[in-house]
């Protein structure tokens, strides 16, 4: 696993920004199942950071850490270090809720929750604040307008969430999750279950949303990583092998593994 | 038709599938069969009271083998309160067990009182019976019913509702050890609906910073809310019907009153206690008989309700 510190100092000397989430000597356990060995990267911000590799190679592991959703699930645990705001968002003290609202996530498959459209954007919005009706009804419209979502459901936020197809969904999944006005989006393969077009959609997406997010997205599609991502982190075994500017991960990796997986040798 | 000739291997094949095909459609008949059978029974043998006391055999609460005179009123009344009784106090119990196996407790820890909930689910009526009489009935005699009377006897509405001598039998004691009998059922099914909820939307739930108690009304009871309305149902059709368990603990008086600790009687109870001494033919046992067609009517109407509030949305 070659990730020594020159290679990290010459990656944020590249990326010239601060980073969003510094990542450390991070090492995750499924219960004995030791996951993820000593990941340490910078996730810059406002930018988009693929993390590629074949399944089961720790990928997803490593998102789910960035909001505690291991926390849900007794047996998991993880060490290290994953600066978020100047703290280590692995300690115990870190309130969960607020975390996980300036860390949103999207996951592999929409998942609309069972109430109107409307009330699916709203729901995480009264998690964390009180709106007057005025101004929930402009934040709703926002991100929707944003999610490229308002002129299709304008006309039926009362509407059951689930009436719309899998790419409306997804995007109002987005829209759900930036809703809360977080500062990370954590996407976890988020147009596998889709269809090419809604697919191409989600990118454009993603184009715009880095303006104002900080984007970590899981993908198995290594076109997708090309395309949307500035940066790509190639894990392989539960080791990150290597983490680069896209066009150098695709055009000219420092190591073999991450040619051999790029090039279709194995994965 | 010209194709290559079918081996003998198929043809028994085919002898079979046809014999699998009627079986099939035999036992799917017999099930029609059996729910007409028993309603074609109960109709025709309480006819004879349905036609002697006309409607008023459902407004009359007088149940009077000595003057012959029958009403449905009482017998009513403690099943549908005692049933109320019982749901009221086993759904909270139930959710919150079934929510707390599902995604609160440890899976070991969730797997020992799982299996205790069964175990408890399969405990025969008569045990709950004999257990309501030792322990419920003075319970409610000696504690219960002195306290709720000193200290709400004089409010408004509960006063009526806690009249009368601490015996401790009536539909709030039936109402309880239905309610104990009950909860188990309600709380295997309401698992089994939690933990059809797909975990990637409790974790979208999480993931937007809501609390345990936010993803479990605002997210998983609505999607579960079809499912909880089965388990509920489930629970309802055994309180309807006990028998053995509330005969033990109802003090089994055809009375109508408010009280809910003075000794009353179910629909199924007193068929119970009444069947043995109603000789064929006579008026009593035709008014019995008239009481279990009742019973299964009030059935039906709890399910066709159910069904309403789940087509109700989605």
């Amino acid at each position: 696993m070659n990730h020594g510190p020159t290679t990290l100092a010459e990656d944020v000397a590249d990326s010239g920004e601060e980073a969003a989430l510094a990542v450390k000597d991070l090492n995750f356990y499924y219960g004995d199942h030791h996951a993820l060995h000593d990941i340490t990267m910078d996730f810059p911000a406002r930018q988009v950071t693929a993390m590629i590799g074949p399944s089961g190679c720790g990928k997803s592991t490593l998102l789910r850490i960035f909001n505690r959703m291991y926390d849900l699930y007794p047996g998991q645990r993880a060490t290290g270090e994953v600066m978020f705001d100047g703290v280590n968002i692995l300690e115990n003290t870190v309130g969960l809720d607020v975390l996980r609202a300036r860390i949103g996530m999207v996951f592999q498959k929409p998942t609309p929750f069972p109430m109107s459209i409307y009330d699916n954007i709203a729901f995480g919005v009264r998690l964390h604040e009180r709106l007057g009706r005025a101004e929930m009804d402009e934040r709703v419209q926002d991100v929707l307008t944003r999610v490229a979502l308002w002129n299709e459901v304008r006309d039926r936020l009362k509407a059951p969430a689930s009436g719309l197809s899998g790419g409306q969904q997804q995007r109002l999944c987005i829209a759900r999750s930036i809703a809360t006005r977080p500062e990370v989006i954590l996407l976890d393969e988020p147009t596998s279950a889709l269809d090419p077009i809604s697919t191409a959609r989600i990118e454009e997406l993603l184009d715009e949303l880095k303006e104002e997010f900080t984007i970590a997205i899981v993908t198995h599609n290594m076109q997708q990583a090309a395309r949307c991502a500035d940066r790509v982190a190639f894990f392989y075994m539960g080791g990150l092998i290597e983490v680069d500017t896209a066009d150098r991960i695709f055009t000219n990796p420092r190591q073999k593994q991450t040619q051999d997986y790029i090039t279709g040798r194995f994965g | 038709m010209s194709m290559a000739p079918v081996p003998r291997s198929s043809k028994r094949q085919l002898g079979l599938d046809v014999l699998f095909h009627a079986l099939f459609w035999a036992s799917a008949l017999l099930v029609l069969l059996i729910l007409g059978g028993l309603i074609v029974l109960m109709a025709t043998g309480g006819w004879k009271a349905l036609t002697t006391f006309g409607l008023s055999f459902f407004d009359q609460s007088a149940w009077n083998p000595v003057k012959d005179r029958y009403g449905a009123l009482a017998p009513l009344l403690g099943t549908v309160l005692s049933t109320v009784i019982a749901l009221l106090l086993a759904i909270p119990l139930a959710f919150g067990t079934a929510f707390w196996l599902t995604n609160i407790a440890s899976s070991r820890l969730a797997a020992i009182i799982g299996t205790a909930v069964q175990l408890l689910a399969a405990v025969p009526s008569i045990i709950f019976g004999m257990w309501g009489f030792f322990t419920i009935v003075p319970l409610v005699a000696r504690y219960v019913q002195p306290f709720v009377n000193h200290h709400f006897r004089h409010v408004f509405i509960l006063g009526p509702l806690l009249k009368g001598p601490p015996i401790g039998t009536g539909v709030m004691t039936s109402g309880i050890v239905l309610a104990v009998m009950i909860a188990p059922f309600i709380t295997a099914v309401m698992c089994d609906v939690f933990g059809a909820v797909p975990p990637m939307l409790r974790e979208s739930a999480y993931g937007l910073g809501a609390t345990r108690w936010e993803v479990m009304w605002k997210i998983i009871a609505p999607w579960s809310r079809n499912g909880m309305i089965g388990a509920i149902v489930l629970g309802m059709g055994r309180a309807l019907g006990e028998t053995m368990a509330v005969t033990f603990v109802i003090g089994n008086v055809t009375s109508v009153g408010w009280s809910l600790f003075a000794p009353r009687s179910t629909v199924a109870s007193l068929i119970a206690l009444q069947f043995p001494e109603s000789p064929a033919g006579s008026l009593r046992l035709s008014s019995l008989m008239a009481l279990g067609f009742t019973l299964m009517l009030l059935s039906c109407a709890s399910l066709v309700v159910a069904r309403c509030l789940r087509g109700g949305r989605q």
